[in-house]
């Protein structure tokens, strides 16, 4: 039903916003935002790898291995705040019945699995000569490995359902049961003692690091956010396409 | 019908039927005695070693055996009508949810945790070890159970659904896995378990309080 | 630049394998993922053709 952008505003009594609940109006501005998210990402990694590797001064404890810090932080807090989003959009969809929101959800996911994963590795490489060990079990690390499991159970849980609807609203359920899980992975370093450092950036008192180091580490990790974001749209817009395929505006948009 | 009459008569239902059914609690326990016999055969008889891992394979064991028992918890009752019962009852489905689990809770928990002992002989875990590995294994069923009736509302007569249901359950339960174990650990050293046991009775708490409510949904999502 | 040479660069401390280790598994990742998300959409795209086709 064909509407004038003033006609659309009336109906939704101006919170514009509803509009973009609709894929075919969603559909250009995730374009947009991919782009620029790309065009940020590219800019932003290359001054922070610049400031990061070639710029910040070795450390005094760890010598040049803490380089591994300015990606490993970024990943993980990544990896957790995209668990976040994608429960968000789960929870939204669940309540508001829209299917946007389970393309955005399912969308999440595969990216949230890739850093979770790259901050597993990442810090089992910096654990080695940083800490002596590849590994140790204790109540962060433990989690993560949790938050990937869980990413996983998610994918494998819709990928089970023929009927894509059944599907979504099931997986949407047990992302909101893994997300409890979710704020014991941050207060766990504070929670218990463990090999893990205590938080040096979102301290109460200020970060503790030194400002020729935070400054590639913040950098990176908007790198990263928008990294991801590119990432999701582009999967959203795939995964519209996938769904609204007999959609009427599809054929006109994709050209 | 009241509430509690009918609580009530789900409870005891839950538990005439895992009476009278052999399987349903002879499986758990032969492969729960399986599990224990089977680690000492890759890992060697040598007895301090045996010790350390005791705690771990038996804690691991109880929750895979009570793993077993979880697809039984729907999938029966959606193919012989039950389950529509319980979905068009007037009483609200999560505290029916609830009683079934309780029941099973209270039935497998007791077993499993009964056997603990005499598995914990293979190891040559001393006594007091094995009493509190006892207890938080009696403590973490439930806890399993309570998370796992989520993922088996979601799973109700999918195919494959027993390992999917294990994939999804597992990871949820690592917390009360690190406790309970941990809590059996500390004795071992000569320690207090107190704190341990105090996170995984917490951990149970907000499992009982949660997942009652989850699994109902879960349930009215897989059966629309 | 704080680095004498570029082999102390690559050298970094002697923890090379490590630093490198991380960079070369986020960028093994990261080009991965882009691949995926090349071929899921070209994946997508080639559907809807075929369903134009056929309708």
């Amino acid at each position: 039903m064909a509407r004038t952008e003033q006609q659309s505003n009336e109906k939704y009594s101006g919170r514009w916003f509803w509009r973009y609940a609709s894929p075919a109006t969603f559909y250009p501005l995730a374009g947009t935002l991919e782009k620029i998210c790309w065009i940020i990402a590219a800019v932003l990694t290359v001054i922070g790898l610049y400031l990061g590797l070639l710029r910040a001064p070795v450390d005094a404890q760890q010598g040049e291995v803490y380089r591994v810090i300015f990606i490993h932080v970024p990943a993980a807090w990544m990896a957790m705040v995209l668990y976040m989003a994608m429960a968000f959009w789960c929870f939204t969809g669940l309540v508001l019945g829209t299917r946007l929101s389970f393309i955005m959800s399912h969308a999440i996911a595969p990216t949230g699995a890739l850093m979770t994963v790259v901050a597993l590795v990442t810090g089992s490489l910096w654990g080695r000569p940083a800490w002596g060990t590849y590994w140790v079990w204790d109540a962060k690390l433990t989690s993560f490995l949790i938050l990937f499991f869980l990413y996983v159970g998610y994918m494998a849980l819709a990928a089970a359902f023929d009927d894509k609807k059944k599907g979504d609203r099931a997986s949407a359920l047990i992302a909101l049961v893994g997300a409890v899980n979710v704020p014991i992975i941050y207060f766990s370093t504070v929670w218990w003692n463990s090999l893990h450092q205590g938080p040096s950036v979102a301290r109460a008192g200020g970060p503790s690091m030194a400002a020729s180091m935070l400054a590639p580490m913040l950098i990176l990790t908007f790198a990263f956010w928008a990294y991801c974001i590119a990432a999701v749209m582009h999967r959203v817009r795939t995964k519209i396409i996938e769904r609204e395929r007999d959609a009427a505006w599809l054929a006109e948009a994709v050209k | 019908m009241s509430l509690r009459r009918a609580t009530g008569a789900v409870f005891r239902r839950e538990l005439q039927l895992f009476a009278k059914r052999k399987s349903d609690w002879a499986n758990p326990l032969v492969f729960f005695l399986i599990v224990c016999a089977l680690f000492p055969f890759a890992v060697g008889s040598e007895s301090e070693r045996l010790k350390l891992m005791g705690i771990g394979v038996i804690f691991v064991g109880a929750l895979l055996a009570a793993m077993l028992s979880l697809p039984r918890l729907f999938d029966e009752d959606s193919r012989d009508g039950s389950l529509e019962l319980m979905l068009t009852s007037t009483e609200p489905l999560a505290m029916l949810i609830l009683a079934r689990v309780a029941a099973l809770s209270l039935a497998l928990g007791l077993a499993l945790a009964a056997v603990t002992p005499l598995f914990a002989v293979f190891y040559s875990l001393p006594f007091d070890v094995s009493a509190m590995l006892a207890l938080t294994v009696l403590m973490a069923v439930p806890t399993l159970l309570l998370i796992g009736a989520i993922a088996a509302a979601l799973l109700v007569s999918a195919r494959g659904g027993a390992i999917l249901t294990a994939v999804l359950v597992l990871p949820l339960t690592i917390p009360t896995l690190i406790f309970g174990a941990g809590a059996a650990l500390k004795v071992f050293y000569g320690e207090s378990p107190v704190a341990e046991l105090a996170l995984q009775g917490a951990f149970m708490l907000l499992a009982l309080a949660l997942c009652p409510l989850a699994a109902a949904a879960a349930l009215k999502i897989s059966t629309d | 630049m704080i680095w004498e040479s570029w082999s102390a660069f690559w050298a970094m401390g002697g923890r090379g394998f490590y630093v490198w280790g991380s960079y070369g598994a986020l960028a093994v990742g990261v080009i991965v993922e882009l691949i995926a998300l090349r071929r899921g959409r070209a994946n997508a795209l080639q559907s809807l053709r075929d369903n134009e086709h056929d309708a």
